[in-house]
């Protein structure tokens, strides 16, 4: 055991500041994403059209995408260092972490594929 | 001698930042879940003015509300217990860690509160 754990021997110190870093985006991201997505359209209906131009306008793409990016690697990265706690086999570890690293690119090919859709279609 | 970290060891969780530790682990769970479904359901957004009508129909209902409602819980305690443990390793908030604790998670209450009313307002 003492060996699988040796062979580890990258600190992780890299992903520690990140998962900080992205933590501090996040908090603003997050509130400013719930107040326009949740709380300001809570009660009346949306409208398709109005979700279309807003997301048609120039900043849209690029703070949904930093948001999409930034959310994805803070959560996986968080689970990876819990999986990383209770994980010692190496294999196990390698496993982990590529269905870990396949679901962050699905995820983040479904949701640019979002973004783009919403940025392109007409208005009707 | 290395110890196995076993999530049943219940002598971790005798003290307020064991607690704090324990359930920013759950929700950080709950809400890499979250975000997964998230991004695929607005995905279906994307398929025209019908679909789009459909979905935030089924999403308005007051079950999906008391359901944000619990999701607005998880978010504000793992973002300002996210705070906590920012200000513990990067400004020496380790003197405090309690005090900081009780103030941050009594704020996110207040913002509980607000946000909860906003959402279920016109929910029933």
């Amino acid at each position: 055991m003492e060996k699988n754990f040796k062979q580890t021997s990258r600190t992780g110190s890299l992903g520690w500041l990140l998962q900080r870093i992205s933590a501090v985006i996040l908090f603003v991201l997050l509130l400013f994403h719930f107040i326009t997505y949740h709380f300001l359209t809570s009660g009346r209906s949306v409208e398709y059209r109005q979700v279309l131009e807003r997301a048609q306008s120039w900043w849209f793409p690029l703070l949904q995408f930093a948001f999409l990016l930034t959310a994805l690697y803070h959560g996986l990265n968080g689970l990876w260092s819990i999986l990383e706690d209770y994980t010692t086999s190496k294999y196990w570890r390698l496993a982990w972490y590529s269905l870990l690293v396949t679901v962050g690119v699905v995820l983040l090919f479904v949701g640019t594929l979002t973004i783009i859709k919403l940025y392109t279609l007409k208005v009707a | 001698m290395y110890k196995r970290t076993r999530f049943y060891d219940f002598t971790y969780y005798n003290f307020i930042g064991s607690w704090a530790w324990i359930l920013h682990r759950l929700a950080g769970l709950a809400l890499i879940f979250y975000l997964s479904l998230h991004i695929w359901v607005i995905n279906s957004l994307t398929y025209g003015e019908k679909t789009f009508n459909d979905v935030m129909t089924f999403l308005s209902s007051p079950l999906f509300k008391l359901l944000e409602v619990g999701l607005w819980s998880v978010i504000l305690f793992h973002a300002f217990n996210g705070v906590r443990i920012v200000i513990v390793d990067f400004f020496k908030g380790s003197l405090a860690h309690k005090k900081l604790f009780v103030v941050l998670i009594a704020a996110a209450f207040a913002l509980w509160a607000l946000g909860s009313y906003v959402l279920l307002r016109h929910a029933f």
